[in-house]
């Protein structure tokens, strides 16, 4: 195996493949298009299954037309680093034309992680967005990962991959202090959550009992409150407090999967009795007093989080709140 | 005063929309089934709607409110485009579907309406939101408002509003009737005319590209616009709606509304803000800055065809006279194309040409901006392929932007060709894009009016087509004039050959 990459000529690969397809179109078609929105680097274990990561962003490129470098970490002690380039290209319905997409491999030993940055930085697409997705939770806040988080305009991770859920958020809100826009998909899940307890709170009827609320119980599985529960409590009682309520936010192990019911209720019950709750299949259930509706409520997959994350390049002040807030309360705790 | 929801999150999700009632006149009918409820339903399954949304289906069919829901239940399986059906979603939704029968010229529908709105309010907390939306005959638009109005139903404790579906009138006058018999009910501001091609997404992203860039708008003018070309074509033919086109007509039916909408999109000077009486404001504007033509103008700046009979694809294609519920004379047009000018400084001299109809070649919308040629030859002629900058907005399908350019062939020697640099829609965002009534329907529920017509503009669109419906109803013309599946009048062609240009072949 190599032990250097030369970036020059990735990007000569790279020009090559698209001399190619232009060829490869002769006269009769009508072309390739070649998008492209951002550069995505992706840092995944070599052992991971490499279809598994091709599949979601051979997904994610119709959403988000990127050039893609993927970073297989291979667990070795010897310095071996080397590149491959290819396209990720499809046929949109009913169109006749195909869109194109570029995609490098490097693969790098753990020992030469620390030269991929260099190698990384002239292959971004000048002027679009960078983001740094890592899959590899033992890299976080590693001195490879920072420098490459360095050139990236926002990084993404999945906190719900950190062994202790409380200590992840406790670093993850110190490196997004130092100045890093960060994202976690263990946040990213919440959304349909917390869309669901908006709507509940656009009705004045309801809205105007929210000061009155006494308190909000999460159930979730499992004896420890994994992120995504720390997340929706601290972004909770930060929604609470701006109207004017502090009630008692608990949260408690119950037998479901994933985060499994979230519950207002005032001291007086007539008031406003609200719960949102996963039920069986992809369906939630939405409980306000006695009325009941239902909507879809499909499990999320990497796809779906990571094309909400990478729609927002930008800092996301409601979760730097919600993450400073929780790792807040892991200290009192 | 409202109390802030401050659980909102604009980055992550889209705008959260207040409970209400939404009551469809017309609820047996074929836009309620094929467009309103599946494009409410979806609008559900998005997550959009409140818990206690209802809707109230009205129309004369007696009917109960389960055998409302079994009906629309069977439209939306039928009619949902692009998404699944969710029997889990359907089953919440459906609690929300209620039917009340009744004849809009009788009050004691009104009535009845009037205590199921009561119940709905109580029961699924509305807060007094009702969208009453007129799906009916145009005909009982005025009855069906004035019904409204003497139940009380048009004020409540929550908001009422009034959407209302085109044909907005057949002429100047009956338009000017029809707006003083909604307003004797509802405030114009609360009167909602939709005209659904302004909430497709593509027409909406003309705006974005126009205001959202700087280095278009300083081109957007008689100086570097040449001319602009409005196409809308439909390979199909009238589909059984022979006895309505057969009043209406390709000039009433498609170029008074939707066209001269796309073409104020266009050619409107940059609201301040985007909110909604600053943009319909300068399209109104616009509207009203269409020259209207002198009567002797409109034989050579408005053409006027009708299909006959041909064999496309080796099937037989009935002409318009032909097919069903059609005046076997029938002097309407199914085709029309038209010149217009506009009478400001930013587009004085620059023809608009708008064309549409029946049976054309092939289904397409779409903008084209011809620019001027370059004003100095510098490589000579290169046999036809210096040729002018062009600009494609695309509606339907394949929606997207173009902009095709000259650019130097590989080899020796200094060989011209035209190339084309493509925005595909669908490529750069693979999501799916709302229906235009999805669109709509949310923006009236959340009283956002921007992509509504309003009475001015209707007025204007309908005083800039009033001498050439004038001209044609006194022309006798020789009908059938283009084959079905060809691309118009050969006088089409030649009204834009007397200006130097022509039409771009899609």
């Amino acid at each position: 195996m190599s032990t250097t990459i030369q970036p020059d000529r990735i990007l000569r690969e790279l020009s090559e493949l698209w001399v190619t397809f232009g060829k490869q179109d002769g006269d009769q078609s009508t072309g390739v298009l070649r998008a492209c929105a951002m550069t995505l680097v992706v840092v995944a274990d070599a052992k991971e299954n490499a279809a598994e990561v091709g599949e979601t962003l051979a997904s994610l490129m119709r959403d988000h037309p990127s050039r893609a470098i993927v970073v297989r970490v291979l667990d070795d002690a010897k310095p071996e680093l080397e590149a491959r380039v290819f396209a990720q290209c499809w046929m949109p319905l009913g169109q006749r034309r195909q869109i194109c997409c570029e995609q490098i491999e490097i693969s790098s030993s753990n020992i030469s992680l620390a030269d991929v940055p260099a190698v990384v930085l002239p292959l971004i697409v000048a002027d679009l967005p960078v983001i740094v997705w890592s899959k590899i939770p033992r890299l976080f806040a590693t001195p490879a990962l920072e420098a490459l988080s360095r050139l990236a305009t926002k990084t993404i991770i999945d906190s719900a991959a950190f062994p202790d859920a409380g200590s992840a958020l406790r670093r993850l809100s110190q490196v997004a202090s130092s100045g890093l826009v960060l994202g976690d998909l263990a946040w990213t899940r919440l959304t349909r959550w917390r869309e669901l307890i908006a709507q509940i709170f656009e009705n004045p009827d309801y809205s105007s009992h929210l000061p009155a609320i006494t308190s909000v119980t999460i159930c979730h599985p499992g004896e420890n409150a994994p992120a995504t529960v720390r997340y929706i409590a601290a972004w909770l009682v930060l929604c609470l407090e701006r109207a004017g309520s502090r009630p008692a936010v608990r949260w408690k192990p119950e037998d479901c999967a994933g985060l499994g019911r979230i519950e207002f209720t005032t001291a007086d019950p007539s008031l406003l009795n609200a719960s949102v709750r996963k039920l069986e299949g992809s369906i939630a259930e939405v409980r306000v007093n006695s009325l009941i509706s239902r909507t879809v409520f499909p499990e999320a997959s990497d796809y779906d989080l990571l094309r909400e994350e990478l729609s927002i390049s930008g800092r996301d002040a409601v979760f730097e709140a919600a993450l400073a807030r929780a790792a807040e309360s892991v200290e009192e705790r | 005063m409202p109390v802030e929801n401050p659980f909102q999150d604009p980055l992550r999700f889209e705008r959260r929309t207040p409970e209400c009632t939404v009551v469809i006149f017309g609820a047996n009918g074929d836009l309620t089934k094929r467009k309103l409820l599946p494009a409410l339903y979806r609008l559900m399954y998005e997550r959009r709607l409140a818990p206690g949304f209802a809707v109230v289906g009205v129309s004369r069919t007696p009917m109960s409110d389960d055998q409302f829901r079994e009906k629309m239940r069977e439209s939306v399986v039928k009619f949902l485009e692009d998404s699944p059906f969710d029997e889990g979603v359907w089953e919440g939704f459906s609690q929300g579907l209620f039917y009340v029968s009744g004849d809009v010229q009788d009050p004691e529908l009104y009535k009845r309406l009037a205590a199921r709105l009561e119940e709905i309010e109580k029961s699924r907390h509305t807060g007094g939101n009702v969208l009453f939306y007129l799906s009916t005959q145009p005909s009982q638009y005025g009855a069906a408002a004035k019904g409204i109005g003497a139940a009380g139903l048009a004020r409540g404790k929550g908001w009422r509003r009034l959407v209302v579906e085109k044909p907005f009138g057949h002429d100047l006058e009956s338009a000017r009737a029809l707006s003083r018999e909604l307003q004797e009910v509802f405030p114009e501001s609360e009167v909602y005319r939709i005209d659904h091609y302004l909430g497709k997404e593509t027409v909406q992203n003309i705006l974005a590209f126009r205001w959202g860039n700087g280095i278009f708008e300083p081109l957007w003018n008689r100086r570097y616009v040449n001319h602009v070309q409005i196409t809308a074509a439909e390979s199909i033919g009238v589909e059984g709606r022979g006895a309505y086109y057969q009043e209406a007509g390709a000039l009433r039916d498609m170029i008074q509304n939707h066209l001269l909408q796309v073409m104020a999109t266009i050619a409107m000077e940059p609201s301040g803000v985007f909110e909604p009486t600053a943009v319909r404001d300068e399209r109104a504007k616009l509207l009203r800055s269409i020259r209207v033509m002198k009567h002797e103008e409109v034989h050579t700046n408005a053409v006027a065809g009708q299909y006959g009979p041909a064999r496309i694809g080796g099937v037989d294609v009935p002409g318009f006279r032909q097919e069903p519920g059609v005046d076997p004379n029938s002097q309407t047009e199914t085709y029309a194309a038209i010149t217009f000018f506009v009478d400001n400084w930013r587009w004085a001299k620059v023809p608009f040409y708008i064309r549409t109809g029946k049976r054309l070649p092939k289904r397409v919308s779409e903008i084209a901006i011809h620019f001027n040629p370059a004003p100095h030859s510098v490589f000579g002629n290169h046999n036809g392929e210096m040729q002018p900058n062009l600009l494609i907005l695309r509606i339907q399908p394949e929606e997207g932007i173009s902009l095709k350019f000259v650019s130097k062939q590989p080899g020796a020697g200094m060989k011209l060709r035209p190339v084309s640099m493509d925005f595909n829609y669908g490529a750069s965002f693979g999501e799916r894009s709302p229906s235009a009534y999805e669109t709509l329907l949310l923006d009236a529920i959340q009283g956002d009016a921007t992509l509504y017509s309003r009475q001015d503009m209707v007025e204007a669109s309908w005083g800039a087509v009033t001498p050439i419906l004038e001209v044609w109803k006194a022309t006798k013309f020789d009908f059938p004039n283009y084959p079905a599946g060809t691309w118009g009048p050969k006088e089409a062609d030649e009204m834009l050959r007397r200006r130097g240009h022509e039409w771009r072949k899609i």
